[in-house]
């Protein structure tokens, strides 16, 4: 505790120029990581170095984020709502009329500040390596927004083992280096590769003694799921009890471990089909699905404790600082009949396979149906791209030696966009007014955590504060225990809920009927969100899948259509001359 | 017969103005159509410029040959084809280039097939 106040107190009294004191901060972010996937949140999954940080640090039981990749990233980098900061949804889900508004482009908006813009100007090496995906053409590239090394995937995903994209919306795997397209090693491996990219950039330049900002925002547990062999092996069988049983595991192991209320409940999602009702082979088949999933969640804790020993054996790691987070809720978009006919003619002309013995190495496609996500984020309901709890709850860990948290759970709610004022207090690095270098930007919007230092039985949010959250017409508002929400069909049922988060995670007994003034006064809140944050309805047939397909098809049709232009305006002068030639032959004198 | 080698002959001249048009509208597709990374700066020029000029031209001689009847026409985009195979051939025994005998065959063929328009279709036969 005297530690922590202390080195505050110090980064806030230092010069611009941060000093060999301030702590480096290492920010590692997980992709599409469930609720309950980490050992110390009640996973069967073997994690040893993020529960190590997590015994060393502090644990967080009610953290939240946006339901999809791109709006949190937006939220994590910079402290602002979504809808202000440019990128309300993914640009491959925005619909055309949404797009024709400038803050819903789905690029990083220049009316906000990145934490690594402020980190550098404060005097860190700022280092990033992993999925970006808040823009993808010059400019808005992280070498533009106050990264000093970066190794990026413009991309919402993209192949773990090779440069090659995962869906068809996209002709290549967008990679740059330093603002620069690259090209990746023959013998990449997203985790291993991104970590040693990180190690190097710190290595680089440790000389010169100056603190370091480490930006690692894995791929996985993004599709393609993908893992190394022998991380696979290790859950040869594990999952061959089901999604049921894992699901209803992990609760009572989160009960246990005191993450979740010993008397919470959970639902069954709809789409969680009868395992007993699988034949053997397909059991055997999707218990494959998760064993893969599992190691590249192992393969994920692995590389991150190759990163801490390095920090520890190059002397930094006393002096770092290590947030560990997930963008989102575990994604649910695998086909439940992955490896029927249709489903591998899909993957076949993406050039992927789903054969069984293969499945999850170089050239395989695989994804976990929503039976496993909803065990992925057990014991809550739904998963990314929802509002449910499943979708937004996601793990967050703050571990590091010049910290004193030993071990402990903190259930005070906390949103993605506090953790950039959290590092701005820890570094002592002011947070952005209303402008900056004569232009107008977005004040942050979060709360520092740092108040748990002293308490982390208190909260970060006072318990009137409401918070208000959109993305793709699934909404939410959150305010002390309480959060309305509102999940469109068909897996949602387009009404608005009342729940107790707090005692009632799970989100099984809606509150909207015993306690109608609060949930008045809620969706009262919530209109003003959307006023004050210019929160624009989606079209009402709009379905999240179709307008990834439709806009990839626009992406690359435009190119076709004009290809096909310039190829009619070539080929003409050649038909007409060709035309009038037999024409003259055709009417010429006989002979 | 030779109705048959026509449209042949301008089914590959469609398809060489398609893949210079490409470099032109969709370069890293036509990069990765061809086995190739799409380079930057002065080497991106080169590899557009070179690569994209000379499948135009190759389309636009193939019409040329077509529409005017000249075995010239025909003859220079057979000798073009034939060089690039040459040079395909040179680079795998040579320099260590995978052998791309696909692409190898094709060039071969389309090459015999303007040699034998050379012969059949045009006016100076």
């Amino acid at each position: 505790m005297l530690m922590i106040l202390s080195l505050v107190a110090v980064s806030a009294s230092a010069e611009p120029a941060a000093s060999t004191g301030s702590p480096n901060i290492v920010l590692i972010l997980a992709d599409d990581l469930g609720f309950t996937d980490l050992g110390a949140y009640g996973s069967e999954m073997n994690t040893p170095t993020l529960d190590a940080l997590a015994r060393d640090g502090l644990l967080f039981a009610n953290h939240h984020t946006p339901a999809s990749c791109a709006p949190s990233r937006a939220m994590l980098l910079t402290g602002v709502d979504s809808h202000r900061a440019g990128v309300p949804n993914i640009p491959e889900m925005i619909p055309p009329d949404q797009k024709d508004q400038a803050h819903y482009q789905g690029v990083l908006g220049r009316n906000v500040v990145t934490l690594a813009t402020l980190l550098q100007d404060r005097g860190y090496h700022t280092y990033i390596a992993g999925k970006w995906h808040l823009g993808s053409r010059p400019g808005e590239l992280p070498s533009q927004r106050g990264f000093e090394r970066t190794f990026i995937l413009a991309d919402s995903g993209a192949d773990n083992w090779e440069q090659k994209p995962y869906l068809p919306i996209y002709e290549k795997a967008n990679w740059f280096s330093d603002g620069q397209e690259a090209e990746l090693p023959e013998d990449f491996y997203s985790s291993t590769f991104l970590t040693d990219q990180t190690i190097d950039f710190i290595q680089s330049q440790r000389s010169d003694g100056r603190p370091f900002f480490a930006y690692l925002p894995f791929q996985a547990v993004h599709i393609p799921v993908q893992a190394p062999q022998e991380f696979i092996d290790r859950y040869d069988g594990v999952y061959d009890v089901g999604w049921d049983s894992i699901r209803e595991a992990r609760h009572r192991e989160a009960q246990r471990l005191g993450v979740i209320p010993a008397e919470s409940q959970r639902v069954r999602m709809a789409t969680t089909e009868d395992w007993d009702a699988l034949t053997p082979e397909d059991q055997r088949y999707q218990a494959k699905r998760m064993a893969v999933y599992a190691g590249m969640v192992e393969a994920m804790d692995f590389n991150i404790g190759r990163l801490i020993d390095y920090l520890k054996q190059a002397g930094l790691y006393e002096n770092t600082i290590i947030f560990f987070t997930s963008d989102n809720g575990a994604e649910a978009s695998g086909q439940p009949n992955q490896g029927n006919l249709p489903s591998r003619l899909a993957a076949s002309a993406q050039g992927y396979r789903t054969d069984y013995e293969d499945l999850g190495l170089k050239g395989s496609f695989n994804a976990i149906p929503p039976s496993f996500a909803s065990a992925a984020v057990s014991p809550l309901a739904y998963y990314k791209f929802y509002a449910g709890e499943g979708g937004m709850r996601v793990p967050l860990i703050i571990s590091g030696e010049p910290l004193d948290w030993q071990g402990q759970t903190t259930h005070a709610f906390t949103y993605v966009s506090d953790l950039a004022p959290t590092i701005l207090e820890l570094t002592g690095t002011p947070a952005p007014g209303r402008y900056r270098g004569g232009r107008a930007v977005e004040p942050m919007q979060g709360r520092s955590v740092m108040p748990l230092v002293s308490n982390p039985s208190g909260e970060v949010h006072p318990s009137d504060e409401s918070i208000g959250y959109e993305l793709a017409g699934n909404a939410a508002l959150f305010r002390g225990n309480y959060k309305i929400v509102f999940n469109r069909g068909p897996i949602g049922d387009d009404r608005w809920h009342l729940y107790n988060i707090a005692m009632d995670p799970g989100e099984t007994l809606d509150l909207a009927a015993r306690e109608p003034a609060l949930f008045q006064e809620m969706l009262g809140e919530y209109e003003r969100y959307v006023v004050a944050n210019q929160v624009l309805p989606v079209p009402a047939d709009y379905d999240a899948r179709v307008q990834v397909i439709l806009n990839g098809l626009h992406a690359r049709g435009a190119k076709a259509v004009l290809l096909g232009v310039l190829l009619f305006a070539l080929t003409l002068p050649f038909l007409l001359f060709h035309r009038a030639r037999n024409k003259s032959g055709q009417s010429g004198p006989a002979a | 017969m030779n109705r048959a080698l026509q449209i042949l002959i301008g089914l590959s001249g469609l398809l060489f103005l398609v893949m210079g048009l490409r470099w032109a509208v969709d370069p890293s597709g036509a990069a990765e159509g061809l086995g190739m990374p799409l380079m930057t700066g002065l080497a991106q020029s080169s590899q557009v410029g070179d690569v994209g000029g000379l499948f135009l031209s190759l389309g636009l001689m193939i019409l040329f040959a077509l529409v005017s009847g000249r075995a010239i026409w025909f003859q220079a985009a057979a000798l073009l084809l034939l060089n690039i195979a040459i040079f395909r051939l040179l680079a795998w025994s040579l320099h260590g280039a995978a052998l791309a005998a696909q692409m190898i065959g094709v060039e071969i063929v389309i090459a015999l097939l303007l040699t034998g328009g050379a012969r059949r279709l045009s006016e100076d036969a």
